[in-house]
This record gives structure tokens, sequence and C-alpha cells, in this order.
């Protein structure tokens, strides 16, 4: 079990995550929700520890993570495998690498240093590739593929760590929808089949009810609901999503949304 | 006739400069400041062509001898094979410190830039330090570093590699740190996110990101190297600047004409061959998505 206990981030003076506490059971798959600048990125990234809490802490199974170091704390990475919205994999590497660095931990420091990855270390990683449709692009510089085909080799990345938890931050907001249902079904693939607690920060709502077992929403910096996506009423996402409502309940674009060709929005003579 | 618009009011100039004089320029003054500063800087110009002693004259008077010397050195002529030879092996031995001594500098620079770079190490001290370093090493000129280095180690070519790697060390150390901090964190938190350590960081997450670019910015240095070598061979740090200096003052004109056409075809030739490679390095970067 994730046990996450006041949890503060300031950045100077401003609070982005303030006095969060939640109880996250193994194997649930967790939805947070929020408006941009709610703090969800911050927290996800505390809970991975590539950000450093102000006070609170977290635990998991009962270990302190917030204390940990070194070598213990490369270990909990390892073992709270992240996915990020700019899938943060490395352009000019290799398909193949991108994902044979989930396994950086579990090689010896000098071979990981050197790319002497074991045949089974790469069997692992054309594997999981091979889940998501994409061991035929190993051979492939990374920065070529699409922003889909991306995510999902970010995906088996997390996979390859062998993971116990995966905190995936945004990881849908920049794809179409075809890519958005290939990946949100890769999550829950790695939740249903493999018993790993999935957190998933998202802004659609509706991705959300359908993904997700359990929605935490958010706003500024604290949580507001904590409850099954069903007990989320419209009124209380309305309130929780503010002037970004529209966009996350997936209505009709609003006229002053950028890009967005303003159908039925009358014109100033 | 008035070019006074409808739609922007109907302040007049004489009204309008009375009332808000500081938006005019007031004639007198600007001419008279511009006038000083003109004559100030010519002041100064002349002062220095004074202390340079420029003298027009004394052009005049030398341009018949650059004609002379001109002619003299025509036809390029080494006299004989064996001398031919000795060109050859001095014009490769400059070369060889140029190559040298590049890749010394860029060896020691990369540590070193790493540390000086504010996204690699936070420390504000080490960062200071560092850039300082960085700072003093390059204010001072191969030239400079090859009379203080054939003190330390003799005359000889491994002066001149030493020459050209301290300045140039100096010069890689802020490129690469610059090229570093303007590389993306994305890469390098990814790694980190996995459990990696910050050298694998470092390899995985920054260097496929820099190395390019280093490596274009080192091969386009070995290139500027090769002629700064012929220069420190002057001085006593090997290669062919020695025999230039010799045979100019042994007036053997020819042997200096044959000499710069061979440093000319030199240059040319790393010339493109750095600018092919570099091309190979960094053209590959184009198929590049945000």
């Amino acid at each position: 079990m994730l046990a996450i206990d006041g949890l503060t981030k300031r950045f100077g003076e401003k609070v982005a995550v303030d006095r969060v506490s939640l109880e996250i059971p193994a194997g649930s798959f967790v939805g947070v929700i929020g408006r941009s600048g709610a703090g969800k990125s911050t927290l996800l990234r505390m809970i991975n520890r590539l950000a450093e809490p102000t006070s609170g802490r977290v635990s998991f199974a009962g270990v302190d993570v917030t204390a940990l170091r070194g070598a213990a704390l490369r270990r909990w990475r390892r073992d709270a495998a992240m996915i990020f919205q700019q899938f943060n994999l490395v352009g000019r590497l290799d398909v193949m690498t991108n994902v044979l660095l989930g396994r950086l931990d579990h090689a010896t420091p000098a071979r990981a240093m050197l790319g002497l990855w074991s045949d089974e270390d790469r069997a692992l990683a054309l594997s999981a590739l091979d889940l998501f449709d994409m061991a035929a692009l190993a051979a492939q510089r990374t920065e070529t593929l699409s922003g889909g085909q991306q995510q999902r080799v970010a995906i088996a990345r997390a996979l390859v760590q062998e993971p116990r938890l995966v905190l995936a931050d945004e990881p849908i907001a920049s794809l179409d929808p075809r890519n958005t249902r290939l990946v949100m079904d890769g999550l829950q693939r790695m939740n249903r089949d493999y018993g790993i607690t999935v957190i998933c920060n998202l802004h659609a709502l509706d991705v959300a009810r359908a993904y997700c077992d359990r929605l935490v929403g958010m706003r500024a910096g604290r949580v507001v609901f904590d409850a099954a996506p069903e007990e989320l009423t419209e009124s209380l996402a309305r309130d929780l999503y503010g002037l970004e409502a529209g966009e996350a309940l997936g209505e009709v674009a609003s006229p002053d949304d950028a890009g967005a060709p303003a159908v039925s929005a009358p014109v100033a003579a | 006739m008035t070019n006074r618009s409808p739609h922007a009011g109907d302040l007049d100039p004489v009204t309008a400069r009375t009332r808000f004089p500081r938006s005019f320029p007031s004639p007198l003054r600007s001419h008279g400041a511009a006038m000083a500063i003109f004559l100030s800087l010519s002041g100064v110009l002349a002062w220095g062509y004074s202390i340079v002693g420029v003298s027009p004259m004394r052009f005049m008077e030398g341009i018949g001898k650059l004609g002379s010397i001109a002619l003299l050195m025509l036809p390029p002529d080494t006299g004989d094979w064996a001398k031919f030879l000795t060109y050859l092996y001095a014009l490769a031995e400059t070369v060889a410190i140029a190559l040298l001594g590049t890749l010394a500098a860029a060896i020691v620079a990369f540590p070193v830039a790493l540390l000086a770079s504010r996204n690699v190490l936070a420390n504000r001290v080490v960062h200071f330090a560092s850039r300082r370093i960085l700072d003093c090493v390059r204010g001072v000129d191969e030239l400079i570093w090859a009379l203080v280095w054939i003190n330390v180690v003799g005359l000889g070519p491994f002066a001149g590699v030493l020459a050209i790697a301290t300045a140039n060390a100096g010069i890689f150390g802020k490129l690469f740190s610059e090229a570093i901090e303007a590389s993306g964190r994305g890469p390098v938190e990814g790694v980190l996110s996995t459990g990696g350590n910050d050298g694998h960081a470092v390899r995985y997450g920054l260097l496929p990101q820099v190395v390019p670019v280093l490596l274009s910015q080192v091969l386009y240095y070995f290139e500027s190297n090769t002629r700064s070598a012929t220069i420190i061979g002057i001085v006593g740090a090997g290669g062919i600047g020695l025999h230039i200096s010799e045979q100019i003052r042994m007036l053997e004109y020819q042997h200096v004409s044959a000499i710069i056409l061979m440093i000319l075809v030199a240059v040319a030739l790393i010339d493109r061959l750095s600018s092919g490679l570099r091309l190979a390095i960094v053209g590959t970067r184009a198929a590049g998505r945000a």
C-alpha cells in the first residue's frame, strides 16, 4: 500500500501541493484529476522523488520513501516507474536502448554504463515492445516516431523496470484519440495482468471515468474529491475544473480555445 | 495646407512643442553632441595612428619592396627533393600538433564543462570557480602558452601540443558548457526516473543530445588550430613555422612561397575533410521532432 501523509511542496511563496494525505491500496487504478496547475504533476513527481517534498512523507509497504538516499532511492525509482506527458525518451537513441534504460538499475552500474545489456534484458525489452506492436521498430531512432508510438515505447520502458507502481503524468495529453486508447489500454493491461498499482494524472474526465476505479480531485494543491468515478456528479466536476470545465468534460470547444474552429460562435459584423 | 489628420486630435506642432517640449529634439543640442562625439573619435584615431607610427610615406616607399619580394618568390621552389621532404615532414608535424592538441583540449575540457554547467551541477561555488578558471585559461593566446611551455618541456612539438591544448581547453570548456546548458531536461529526467544514477543520466540522457554539437565544434577548431600551429612553430614549438622564419631570415623567398603553398593545400584538405565530417554528424538530426 502506498501511504501519502501530509505531503506539501512549496515553490517560494507558492504552495503547489498542500498537505495531501492519501492511502492507495496495491492493485488500484487511481486517476488524479483537476485543472492545470492544481498540483497533480508535483504530487506524482514527489512520489517518485524527482521532486523533493517540503514536508510530509510518502511510504510504500511500510518503508519511508521520502527518507531514501543513494542506491535505495534508485531502487525505489525503479519500483515506481514514471510515464511523462512529453515521454522523456532519448530522441537520438534507438527504441531498443530507450526501453533498456528501464533495466539500468537491474544491471551492474559498469555494464549499464557501457551498454552491455544481457541477452535476457534484450529479450525482455523486445517482448515488452511486442506487447504494444512496437518490436519491429526496435532499431529505429526514437525521435522519428510519432507521439503515440513514443508513448508506447515509454510504457514498454516502464514495464521492463518491473515496477510495483506506475506514475503516469498526463500520459495522453498530447495524443490523438486512437493513441489515447492504445496508451490507456496499455496502462490498464499493466494494472490488470501484472497487478501493478497505477496512479494517472488526467485532464480528460471521460477517460478518467472509463479507466479508473477511484478518482482523486485536486484544486489549488489540495485534495477536494476522493471517491469512485460514479460519485463525481456533473456539478462537482464543473466546480473542480472551473473555467476549464468545458474542455475537460469533452464539450464543444469554446471560441477562445486556440486552434479550435469556432463552429457555432456568432461572428460580430 | 495642414497635414493634420481629422482622427488624431487637433494639436498643432507649435502648441504641441510648448506643451510637451521633451518629446521634441532640441536641434542645437543634439547637433552639438554629435559634433563633439565625431571630433573626439577622430582625435582618438589620429592619436592612435601617431602612436603606432602610421605613415603614408613609408607605406608608399615600402610597397615597391613588397612587389620585389613577390617577384623573388616566383617560382615557388624548394631547391631539391630532400628539402621538400623535410618541409613535408614538418608540415605533418604541424598537423599532428593541431590534432593532438585539439583532442587533448577536448578531453580535458569535457569534465570541466560538466562542472561549469548549471543544469548538471547545482553547486554555485564549483560553478563559479570552474567558469572563472576557464575564462583565465582562454584569455591567454596560444603563442604565449607556447612560450610558457617551451620553458617547461623544452623546444619542440611537445610544447606545441601543450600550447594548443591549454588555449583550446579554455575555449572548449566554455563552448561545451553552453551546449550542455542548452540541452533538454526531459531525457535526463527520464533516465533518473527509471532508477539510473547520475553517471547514467549523463551517459544516456545528456551525451546523446550534446555529442554531435561538441564533435562539430572540435572539428571546426581542428581546422583553425592547423593554422595556429604554423605560427607557434616560429617560436620553436615544433612544426613548419620554424622553417618559414628561417627561410625568411635567409632571404630564400622561393622556399618561403613553396612552404606557404604547402600549408594552403594542407589547410584546404583538412577544411574539406572536416566540413564533410561535420555535415555527416550534425546532418543526421534533420528528422528532428518536437
